[in-house]
């Protein structure tokens, strides 16, 4: 649209055609203080704060209301305007309980903040404030009516953001309430998105209600662990006696691909970190009970075992299995500890996705990955499978706002008929297992329709649109696997612009499959036969293909596999194998909790989660991101000083495994960046240009030297990174994938409530799925 | 002559000390006097070693809002908030201070706590003894600083009136 | 159901068929009834528009809009199918117009729908009748019934070949749904709150589509209009405020009621002739013109024309034709109390102002008026007033506002009498329970 020149404030502004006036004026560093305006919501008009004076026009006018026009003159600062603004801080605080001091918004509460620009202090009534009793409307809502503004936000990111529409107004005049739409109760996604949008302290959040004071707590901006979407969240952690404690969960500085969303998962799910149940210190079997140890005595035994069994039976009797939920670090880490230092390919992660077969259908094709930012802008979105409203909150909210604000077109394919049909612009329900007949029929193979039902025209008719629609973003779940992908992938490439994503479950789930946590494939989906930089820089590493997951429970069963090393995982209880199949290996888990694997160890070690390291990770989409130490449980290790910890106590030259140092040897001790809220800019700039020696062996920085070095598609802007932002990974150099075993990939049992082994020890997500009657089902655990 | 001057230089001598035999005594009798200051006495305006008050109800008048850690300049005030419930009522708004802990080794007795308090619940008390050998034991806790019941809703059983108007703690010092 | 009253000024054009029985659809036809959309169908929409355009109406819901003038900013080709909207939510303390119009006349505000359908190319008009209007809608809906029944309206109208449909639609008891928007937002089934302008609703009114709407005397002048002919209804009021309208005389005087008299009628004159006078001989002591929303008269500024232009010139507003009487024994602080009352009462709630201010209003009001007032109220009422005015989303806050700075400013001296516990000087008992 054509610039449109106004003046405000006696500075010119040149805004887009149809900009906001209150947005143009931020756009100049002038702020027009509002409390119902909120970008991307529908308008209301209805706070009054954001009057101007609009030359021309005899009444102050909402910026937040009027849109810009040629030559239009505005004045947002004048005795009149703040007059206009002070009234109505006035008017607010006629009802509003003066309670700012146990409040918990009381330090970042918007009416606190208008209160001290337009001073309204006096109170000019004597009456009695209008009164209510404050009511809980879910686990994690409670709201406190005399409170409450009425800037309608809550409503309106209940029902346009979320499409949820858990909330709605009641009564009419003073009395107006927001008010559950179902009695007493909210009966929706438990997002706590109306929580955090609230500007005042109305709606507070059951975990964090009356803990502590904004300005009390540390913030630190990292990564939310649960699903495959890669949410930015802030955390607020604050001291505790066992560390450091995170009470609150955001992202109200707006920062990374979600914007401010977050769903329940990201905002209250992480306190199993402070669960009664956490390890705290090393458990070493003895007379067949686990029992408490020294760090040092559980080291020497994993090393001298490791050593002993390596050197007797050779690597491929030591089995590793990986984590989803750990850092691209630690997997890298760890698959080069089993192939260097172990000598084995034997190394396996529970896949959720088929990654190789996606890296090998795009293997050489540039820019065809989408990433979460590309499902936002996108102007049409295929859906195949999947249901991103339960296991990808951040995918459906993406494209949710797509198609509210942008009006792009989705077109959902599913065997069920999943929420998100209601902002699809066509909807086809398929039988369950027919995705990959669809991909095929997209791919031309006509045949394929008879597993689809429907009639051939509709079936055609929709192929037909999809070709139509350019820069198409085709999402797809796990149902799709090897020739799916690849039909689908030959497919998108008569759709110009079409890009694809493909959904797996876990934070890392990406990261660990890109890190190669294959016993076929090194980092970057490279097969371990052929000889490439990895044996050039590694040295000698075995090249026949090492053990699956599966067949590493046979060999144990056939008392080859003396040893089985699992870091964040619980192949037991995922996998459904007979604990005793490892009664005679030596095992070694890394976890938080005695899960169903961990209990069967000969050493637990308990390990730090990922609040508590710093590292990156690779969301679904393959946006790379930053995570930062956030809290703290004493007496935990993060996964990564514990592989290197190992190499050590085995014997291994520690400068082979990370390239740390460079001559100098100084343990730096924790990780850098810890518990600060924000980044030290100078050691960030340092840091991104390579100038800062690793001095560390436990610095996570170094193997992201090597992994932007060597593993194709990782070597994106350390700057861009460092400073919080997510970058896109590329596929197109990745590969030559090998055949996989499509299926070795079992789907997460995890839903908007679930979360695997995190899920388990959150008192918060139980507690919201008791009230919801929904069972958490015990036998459902995963990594 | 020189003796009448001897006298009178005596006798003037002796004036000032008989006319101050009779003037009521200057000097308090710290350590060795009445009441729980031993005998020091106090200007109103003395800022010493804080109480955390009361309220009618005897409920504590602290709402854990933190405004005295904010304003402290030493950052001496470690405060962790919880919530009241039916059951447990410890404050008289929604939340209470679980841990209040002052650190006297850090205080400087400047009184911007008392001054940021919303509610009144910090104050600053004319206990003064607060030497210690050990710095771990200049740690105190809310129970150390909190006001007695009011006398009708029973006495708080740690402390006994006279020794929270000298605000002076009466737990025996750890490691003494 | 009133008795009908009538003076020898009055000229009668929308009342001509009051208390003839034209409920009946054969006794309005026998009056003359749908003559003027017949009319209408045979003349080319812009025919009509400019006809209604010159003949100088104005709407007679308040703000005086030029019905014409709203009638041609509907776009002649829409996407969406186009409305036309008879607001029949009269809720204005002081108006009672269009129930006599409903109750006497229903036809014509169906013809007048018609009419305006026509001229704007729209096929199907809702006639909003207020809730509270129970036994209209019955006559109402028998009315449209019987239309229908004759094929006035529906399927092929007239035999003309074209179709529209008049729906009835209640309201719920809200006063705010009054105001054209909110008006639509109820139809829609929604909460009555207003919309954000622009767009405006000759744009994008019900359900997104262009829509008319208009007052529901506006809309039974209309076929009259036809008829008579643009210059006869003009030439009836004073420039720029063409015809007549309906007054309606309330408060203390001996034969209030409701009387058409041509615009720019002289307000002295009807009160003091048309309304008989102040009842049992007392003094006048103030006037409110047009409904309560608008700001009070004193009686040396009631020589006015009584069109849109004088009486806003006078400092008031002509409003809904709501003429309020008030002798010497009224209480102007219990007046002003009532008028907030009913303010807060109806306010929607939506934006801060009027939510709040009237609330305030009606809390200091009524603590004032029951003898704990003090000095600073006063001021305190007008600048909170001040505060409201002209900072609302809808013009509500404005219609609360605006009177009671008026009554703060104009009887100042009787506020201050209510000062000092002294009990109100009208009143020796005080009928409400102090801080109600």
């Amino acid at each position: 649209m054509a610039d449109v020149n106004i003046t405000v404030d006696g500075k010119a502004v040149k805004t887009p055609a149809g900009t906001l006036l209150i947005e143009a004026c931020k756009s100049v560093g002038i702020e027009v203080p509002s409390f119902c305006y909120y970008p991307n919501l529908s308008l209301q008009g209805a706070c009054r704060m954001c009057l101007v004076k609009v030359e021309k026009m005899p009444k102050l006018q909402t910026a937040c209301t009027t849109v810009v026009a040629e030559g239009m003159i505005v004045t947002t600062d004048s005795d009149e305007i703040r007059q206009a603004r002070k009234g109505m801080v006035e008017l607010l605080l006629g009802n509003h309980p003066l309670d700012c001091p146990v409040c918990d918004a009381g330090g970042e509460c918007e009416l606190q903040d208008m209160t001290f620009s337009y001073g309204a202090a006096e109170s000019k009534y004597i009456e009695p404030k209008n009164h209510r009793e404050e009511q809980q409307w879910s686990p994690v809502v409670f709201f406190d009516r005399p409170r409450c503004i009425l800037c309608y936000r809550c409503v309106r990111v209940c029902n346009e953001g979320m499409d949820v529409a858990a909330l709605g107004v009641q009564n009419r005049g003073v009395s107006s309430i927001i008010a559950p739409n179902n009695e007493d109760h909210l009966e929706c996604e438990e997002c706590g998105m109306c929580i955090d949008i609230c500007p005042v302290g109305a709606l507070t959040s059951g975990s964090y209600r009356y803990k502590t004071r904004p300005w009390e707590m540390n913030h630190v901006g990292t990564v939310c662990t649960h699903c495959g979407d890669g949410c930015k969240t802030t955390l607020g952690v604050r001291r505790a006696d066992t560390g450091m404690e995170i009470v609150r969960g955001d992202n109200r500085d707006k920062s990374g691909i979600n914007n401010d969303f977050l769903c329940i998962k990201g905002r209250y799910a992480f306190d199993f970190a402070n669960h009664q149940d956490r390890l705290t210190q090393p458990l070493i079997r003895k007379n067949g009970q686990l029992t408490p140890a020294t760090w040092e005595e559980a080291f020497e035994l994993i090393g001298k075992k490791f050593s002993a069994i390596r050197e007797k039976d050779g690597g491929q009797a030591i089995g590793v299995i990986g984590s989803n939920h750990t850092t691209n670090e630690e997997n890298y880490l760890l698959q080069k500890f089993a192939r260097v230092v172990l000598g084995s390919n034997n190394i396996d992660h529970h896949r959720t996705a088929d990654f190789p077969a996606f890296a090998a259908a795009l293997r050489g094709r540039a820019n065809a990955t989408a990433s979460m930012r590309d499902v936002y802008n996108a102007p049409a979105v295929l859906l195949i499978g999947n249901d991103p409203t339960e296991k990808h909150p951040l995918l459906a909210w993406q494209i949710r706002s797509n198609v509210r604000l942008h009006r792009s077109r989705l077109y959902v394919v599913n065997s069920q008929p999943i929420k998100l049909r209601r902002q699809a612009a066509g909807f086809q329900l398929i039988p369950a297992g027919a995705e990959g007949a669809f991909a095929a029929f997209l791919a031309g193979e006509d045949a394929a329709l008879a597993s689809l039902g429907g009639s051939k025209d509709g079936w055609t008719a929709l192929r037909d649109k999809l070709k139509t629609e350019e820069n198409l973003v085709i999402v797809f779940g796990s149902e799709l696997r090897e020739g799916d992908i690849t039909a689908l992938v030959k497919f998108g490439s008569a759709v110009p612009g079409a890009k694809f994503l493909a959904l797996a479950d876990y934070a890392n789930s990406r990261g660990a499959a890109d890190m190669g946590l294959y016993p076929d494939l090194l980092p970057g989906y490279l097969p371990v036969a052929e000889a490439g930089k990895f044996h050039q820089e590694w040295g000698g590493i075995p090249s026949a293909p090492g053990l699956s997951l599966p067949e590493m429970a046979e060999s144990a069963k056939a008392g080859k596999l003396k040893a089985l090393y699992v870091v964040g995982a619980n192949p037991i209880a995922r996998f459904g194998i007979d604990p005793f199949v490892f009664s005679k290996s030596f095992v070694v888990v890394q976890d938080m909790f005695l899960t169903e694997t961990a209990v069967i160890a000969d050493v637990v070690l308990p390990a730090a989660n990922a609040y508590e390291k710093s590292g990156s990770v690779t969301n679904t989409s393959g946006d790379l991101q930053l995570v930062k130490k956030a809290g703290e449980v004493t007496g935990t290790k993060g996964d990564f000083e514990m592989i290197v910890r190992i190499a050590d106590a085995m014997g291994f030259d520690v400068r082979q495994l990370v390239p740390f140092g460079r001559g100098t040897r100084a343990d730096m001790g924790q990780t850098r960046g810890a518990q600060s809220g924000e980044a030290d800019r100078h050691a960030v700039w340092l840091e991104a240009n390579g100038l800062e020696l690793k001095m560390s062996p436990f610095d996570p920085m170094a193997i992201l030297d090597e992994i932007q070095r060597l593993v194709p598609g990782y070597n994106i802007s350390r700057l861009a990174l460092l400073s919080g932002n997510d970058q896109q990974t590329n596929f197109a150099a990745s590969g030559p994938a090998v055949a996989q075993k499509p299926e070795l990939i079992v789907p997460a049992a995890d839903g908007l409530f679930r979360s695997g082994t995190l899920g388990r020890y959150s008192h918060t997500l139980h507690s919201v799925m008791e009230n919801k009657d929904r069972q958490p089902s015990e036998e459902v655990a995963a990594d | 002559m020189a003796i009448l001057k001897d006298i009178a230089a005596i006798a003037k001598g002796m004036s000032i000390t008989f006319g101050e035999m009779f003037k009521p005594t200057q000097v308090e009798n710290y350590p060795d006097g009445p009441g729980p200051f031993k005998g020091a006495k106090f200007q109103e305006r003395f800022r010493g070693a804080h109480v955390l008050q009361r309220d009618e109800n005897g409920l504590e008048k602290c709402v854990a809002c933190f405004l005295c850690a904010a304003a402290c300049p030493s950052n001496c005030i470690y405060i962790e908030a919880a919530e009241n419930t039916e059951e447990h009522r410890v404050s008289g708004a929604e939340r209470y201070a679980k841990v209040y802990d002052i650190d006297y080794n850090r205080c400087i007795f400047c009184g911007y706590c008392v001054e940021a308090c919303p509610t009144d619940a910090i104050t600053h008390g004319h206990g003064f003894e607060l030497a210690s050998f050990n710095a771990s034991n200049l740690v105190y806790r809310k129970e150390q600083m909190l006001a007695p019941q009011p006398a009708h809703l029973g006495a708080n059983s740690i402390f006994n009136q006279a020794e929270v108007e000298g605000g002076t703690p009466s737990l025996p010092a750890q490691g003494a | 159901m009133a008795d009908l009253v009538s003076h020898s000024d009055e000229v009668k054009i929308v009342s001509r068929r009051f208390g003839q029985g034209a409920a009946n659809l054969d006794r309005y036809l026998e009056l003359d009834g749908y003559k003027a959309v017949q009319k209408a169908l045979s003349m080319q929409p812009d025919d009509i528009i400019n006809l209604v355009k010159n003949s100088g109406l104005r709407g007679r819901g308040g703000a005086g809009f030029s019905t014409g003038m709203k009638w041609s900013f509907v776009p002649k080709t829409a996407p969406k199918p186009k409305y036309v909207l008879c607001n029949g939510d009269e809720s204005e303390p002081g108006t009672c117009k269009d129930r006599l119009i409903f109750e006497h006349d229903p036809h014509s505000v169906i013809e007048g729908v018609m009419i305006a359908a026509l001229a704007v190319g729209s096929q199907a008009g809702y006639i909003y009748i207020r809730g509270e209007y129970r036994y209209l809608s019955n006559i109402m809906q028998k009315a449209i019934a019987d239309a229908y029944a004759r094929g006035f309206i529906g399927k092929n109208i007239f035999g003309s070949g074209r179709d529209l449909e008049i729906y009835w639609h209640g309201g719920a008891g809200a006063y705010e749904v009054g105001e054209e928007s909110a008006l639509m937002e109820s139809l829609e089934g929604k909460r009555g709150i207003p919309r954000i302008r622009p767009p405006f609703p000759a744009v994008v009114g019900l359900w997104g589509g262009p829509t008319v709407i208009n007052n529901a005397e506006t809309l039974a002048s209309v076929p009259h209009i036809l008829l008579g002919g643009a210059e006869w209804y003009a030439g009836l009021g004073t420039p720029k405020n063409g015809g007549t309208r309906l007054f309606c005389l309330s408060g203390n005087l001996n034969k209030p009621g409701v009387y058409e008299l041509p615009m720019g009628y002289n307000l002295k004159k009807m009160i003091e002739e048309v309304g008989g006078g102040i009842a049992n001989g007392r003094k006048l002591k103030a006037v409110v013109p047009g409904g309560s929303s608008t700001p009070v008269l004193l009686p040396n500024e009631i020589d006015v024309a009584m069109d849109f232009d004088s009486v806003a010139k006078a400092g008031s507003m002509l409003g809904s034709g709501g003429v309020v009487v008030l002798d010497d024994t009224t209480c102007m602080v219990k007046f002003a109390l009532r008028t907030i009352k009913f303010y807060q009462h109806e306010s929607c709630g939506w934006c801060i102002p009027c939510r709040e201010g009237t609330d305030w209003l009606k809390k200091t009001l009524t603590r004032f008026h029951h003898g704990a007032g003090q000095k600073k109220d006063i001021d305190n009422i007008q600048y909170l007033a001040e505060n409201m005015l002209g900072r609302t989303f809808c013009p509500l806050g404005d219609a609360a506002a605006m009177p009671t700075i008026a009554f703060v400013k104009k009887f100042r001296q009787e506020f201050e009498d209510h000062l000092d516990g002294k009990p109100c000087p009208y009143e020796k008992n005080v009928a409400e329970p102090a801080l109600a």
